[in-house]
């Protein structure tokens, strides 16, 4: 009976295992997948891997994510060890106060401590910038900085802090456990208090200080949520670059990466099982059970000490650190920087290693994913852009909300090579702040093999018979329009009434599950995957998803017979950027014709640039691989005649209120 | 000499101002005031607590999918802890070092993972097609269509109107974007905070206690109902806080799994501050709202905790 048991237990455990790693099995046979897709196997390859280590966004967040999780163990290791010193030298009463406190972030959900850290730092900043501005104007020995934003330094400053409390937690134990005399006894044979502590306390404690710092450490790299908030926008963790991936294409660089971070973790835990059993074997006389580690991790069951793992991770966090810290200090911050943020996957990356090839200034790129999410970005002072590319009716917005800069048209020539038809719109009448960047329509994509007859209105997104295979565009303002446009009112309509019913369109068919997802840049891959029937997007993408649709996907794309927008983005500079001299470069080489070739080659968004819009034709059939002339109705859904714009509305910025209402209507559909 | 050392907690308890209590102070201050758009002051206001009923749905929501999350995890968690402290030291080495190693890996790793099984052209439902499966829900469903017509049609001439038609031939299971893959995504990536502090009490149970008990006479059901479990309680507590805590506030995993439909507390307090529709003030209010909901968790949970410990020390 007792053998029929453990068969079972053993086959549950067994199971409960195959789940834990079952996902991260595949992941690994993926990332040496031939092809790009997660679910289709093509052949043996190491391509992704080499491709990593050539692409500098993920490694520079692998390299972000070692640095901070080092830097903050080591330092609240340290910081936290004294602090449970002081503590244990306070009177009970007062100790057991600190301690409540103490435990706040641990029990806080890491989303509130890191909204609540956020805020912190944005209401800091702009105390400091007050402060910074008057200091500066009475006195000029020396110049403080009068705008600091989110960045590496401040998420440090959080894991530092979220890391403490476990230090403190791991180290507290010991000393209660600890001989007060001991240190008295030191004292009065001579030593000093430092002596003392060397020689008495830290011995004592060091099982305490080595547990503490591993569990820091493994809270530092496993976390996303309070990094993500008080990181800003120019510092991306690993964790932060896969979920910004996510909402777009993730490419199985993301399963190399892994592989490499599970390989190098399951070889540092199996080197040091071996150690340990070796160890235990000597040790076996003296019958010392260590308490396993992982008690720790909850906060109820400290546990004195930990000891496999112990000594080679600690070895080896040291060389890394050492590493880590030379790597800092040698890397060149004082190259010229300027700090781009565009919509979703909007560049030709080529391009950027050009510009920074022949001026030197590197380009730090960074994606958000809608325009609102842009504005909220800009809004909660996480933002330290120079350059933003944002869409026509927000750009009147931050124009009217005072956030852009106007631009030095003398150092952008190119601007003379854009058509006349995308200057001095009315999002910027007299054109003071904006290069235009491209320009295209909004319509539908779909799957013909996957509906029954062509698609040519916006009803297939409300009715039924697509259920579960409609993706939902996940903005507001395109998702509302189109439901305005439907219902036959204008994009632009402020009347709260019309706005309402668009609304209940969307959430009644939300509400009978028409829609699988909302999506942006997911798009793609939901679409190319043949993962969903219907989507509404953008010309240019459904042109890029044509390029990569699998096999059986039939997609097709309409501008629906109710009309649609047509929609110009722009470059702009944002007020008081920090690195105004390298913006203008930039822009004055995103509006030249050869990089308006190279990305419309690349994203498929047709170019405001008149060269570049004529030439285009023949610099495809130049580029393809087999000569191939360029498709006539292609080129039409690329850069549609104006015909064709006729049909389309341009967004206007809406007034507050109503903003506010597509703000809260959005909001109410999620819920 | 002692009052030299409690110098050293004095920095401490300025960070501890100025990194956990003032951060908080902020998020008050924020919560129960909204920014006027011309002057931008902060006017005082309770609008953003009364008006969070609208989100009635999502809190709700949030609590089911956690909830459930939490008590499959235990379902999974308890056994798994109870029968690996039975084992040998060597298997339950090697077994704590399998469940932490994955922590090594960032959740959103962990979290994507799943993405590409779950999705509708992904490895789950392509196996499903392999094996036959699909075409076997679709043959049956259309088998159970036939029987309903063949009955129906004695009684009327629409079928449909008999017993409505549930059945519509599908060429994948939606899996992703469902509540149950959220719920999925959330016991993947907790389960190891359930299995630690269970198996941690577990193994430092009194085997003394057991022997006594069978002395007495009881069976292994009633060791373990009358000793067993309830001495594992404390551990029980602490794995159901450590799980239901992230998971009720998680946003990553409901926006990867749950494809953005499945919107949480943590997706609604997102939006409001990096998201798509920006105000913070009620995001503040949003997480407030939610740090005392986890403060009474734990104060409940640590009340009852207490009483079993007493409960069994007697």
């Amino acid at each position: 009976m007792k053998h029929g048991n453990r068969i079972g237990s053993r086959l549950f455990i067994g199971l409960t295992f195959l789940f834990l790693y079952l996902p991260i099995f595949l992941l690994i046979v993926f990332s040496f997948n031939a092809g790009e897709s997660s679910a289709v196997w093509q052949g043996f390859s190491l391509d992704w891997y080499v491709s990593l280590f050539q692409n500098r966004l993920i490694m520079e967040s692998l390299y972000t994510t070692l640095l901070v999780s080092l830097l903050a163990t080591a330092i609240s290791t340290f910081a936290g060890t004294f602090a449970a010193i002081g503590l244990y030298s306070l009177g009970k009463r007062r100790r057991d106060a600190l301690l409540v406190v103490n435990d706040i972030p641990m029990m806080n959900a890491d989303i509130v401590t890191g909204v609540s850290l956020c805020l912190f730092f944005v209401a800091f900043f702009q105390g400091w910038g007050s402060f910074a501005q008057w200091f500066n104007s009475v006195q000029g020995a020396v110049e403080l900085p009068e705008r600091l934003t989110l960045g590496f330094g401040t998420m440090l400053l959080a894991h530092i802090s979220f890391n403490i409390p476990y230090v403190i937690l791991n180290v507290a134990p010991k000393l209660r456990q600890m001989d007060k005399n001991l240190v008295d006894a030191a004292q009065d044979l001579g030593c000093t208090w430092m002596q003392a502590f060397w020689k008495v306390i830290l011995p004592e404690i060091k099982p305490g200080i080595v547990s503490g710092a591993l569990i820091a450490f493994t809270m530092s790299i496993d976390d996303f949520v309070i990094s993500y908030f008080t990181a800003g926008s120019s510092t991306s963790t690993l964790a932060m670059r896969i979920y910004s991936m996510t909402k777009k294409r993730i490419t199985p660089e993301v399963n190399a990466v892994s592989t490499l971070l599970f390989l190098s973790v399951l070889a540092l835990l199996v080197l040091n099982n071996v150690r340990e059993v070796r160890q235990e074997r000597r040790a076996e006389r003296q019958e010392i059970r260590e308490p396993s580690f992982f008690e720790k991790l909850s906060f109820r069951f400290h546990h004195p000490s930990f000891k496999w793992v112990r000594r080679g991770v600690t070895a080896a966090m040291g060389c890394v650190f050492i590493v880590v810290v030379v790597l800092l200090t040698g890397a060149a911050y004082s190259q010229p920087v300027v700090n781009v943020c565009s919509l979703g996957e909007y560049i030709d990356e080529e391009l950027i290693t050009i510009f920074e090839d022949r001026t030197g200034i590197r380009v730090n790129y960074q994606t958000a994913e809608s325009n609102e999410a842009l504005y909220s970005l800009l809004k909660s002072g996480g933002a330290d852009y120079d350059v933003i590319v944002t869409s026509d009716y927000m750009i009147a917005q931050l124009i009217e909300e005072d956030m852009l800069e106007e631009l030095d048209y003398a150092q952008i020539p190119n601007f003379d090579l854009i058509d006349p038809r995308f200057r001095n719109l009315p999002y910027d009448p007299e054109n003071r702040y904006t290069v235009p960047y491209t320009w295209g329509t909004l319509g539908i994509i779909y799957n013909a093999n996957m509906v029954e007859e062509e698609i040519d209105s916006w009803s297939a997104l409300y009715g039924d018979e697509y259920a579960g295979n409609v993706l939902l565009i996940n903005n507001s303002r395109d998702a509302l329009g189109e439901a305005l446009l439907y219902l036959g009112y204008s994009v632009n309509t402020t009347d709260e009434a019309e706005i309402r019913e668009a609304f209940d369109l969307i959430a009644d068919a939300n509400a009978r599950g028409v829609y699988q997802a909302k999506v942006s840049d997911q798009v793609f891959q939901k679409m190319e995957g043949g993962n969903a029937a219907i989507a509404t997007y953008y010309a240019g993408d459904y042109l890029s998803m044509l390029e990569n649709q699998a096999d059986g996907v039939d997609l097709r794309y309409v501008i629906p017979k109710e009309g649609s927008n047509w929609f110009v983005d722009a470059l702009c500079v944002l007020k008081d950027a920090p690195h105004y001299d390298e913006a203008m470069e930039w822009i004055n080489f995103m509006a030249s014709t050869e990089a308006n070739l190279a990305n419309m080659d690349y994203i498929w968004y047709a170019s405001p640039n008149t060269e570049a819009l004529e030439q285009y034709p023949a610099y495809y059939e130049e580029n393809s691989e087999d000569g191939e002339p360029l498709d006539p109705e292609l080129y039409e859904i690329m850069a549609p005649p104006a015909e064709v714009l006729e049909r389309c509305e341009s967004y206007v910025v809406l007034p507050q209120a109503t903003r506010k209402l597509y703000n809260d209507l959005w909001i109410e559909l999620g819920a | 000499m002692k009052n030299k050392r409690s110098w050293f907690a004095f920095p401490y308890v300025i960070w501890m101002a100025l990194f956990v209590v003032i951060p908080i102070l902020i998020m008050t201050v924020y919560a129960v005031t909204t920014q006027d758009p011309v002057t931008q002051q902060f006017i005082p206001t309770g609008e953003n607590f009364t008006g969070m009923g609208v989100y009635l749905s999502v809190f709700l929501r949030s609590f089911w999918l956690a909830v459930v999350a939490t008590l499959v995890c235990l379902l999974i968690g308890y056994p798994v802890s109870y029968w690996m402290a039975k084992e040998g030291p060597r298997f339950q080495r090697v077994a704590m070092a399998l469940i932490m190693l994955p922590m090594w890996m960032n959740f959103l790793l962990r979290t994507y993972s799943w993405m590409s099984i779950l999705e509708n052209n992904g490895l789950l439902n392509q196996l499903f097609q392999n094996i036959g499966v699909i075409d076997l829900h679709n043959s049956a469903g259309a088998w159970l269509t036939g029987l309903r017509n063949s009955i129906a049609i004695r009684f009327t001439e629409d079928p449909d109107s008999f017993i409505p038609a549930v059945y519509h031939p599908i060429r994948y299971f939606q899996m992703i974007g469902t509540p149950g893959a959220v719920v999925l995504g959330m016991v993947y990536n907790y389960l190891p905070f359930m299995i630690l502090p269970i198996y941690s009490v577990i193994v430092k149970l009194d085997g003394s206690l057991i022997e006594a008990a069978r002395d007495l006479g009881a069976d292994s059901a009633r060791v373990f109902s009358k000793v067993i479990f309830p001495l594992s309680l404390p551990g029980i507590l602490s794995g159901v806080t450590m799980v239901f805590v992230p998971a009720v506030s998680t946003f990553a995993i409901s926006q990867l799994l749950g494809g953005g439909t499945q919107m949480m507390l943590g997706d609604l307090i997102e939006q409001q501050f990096l998201g798509g529709a920006y105000n913070p003030h009620l995001g503040a209010a949003i997480s407030m709202v939610m740090m005392v909901i986890v403060v009474v968790c734990m104060v409940v949970m640590n009340h009852f905790g207490e009483g079993e410990e007493q409960a069994v020390m007697l």
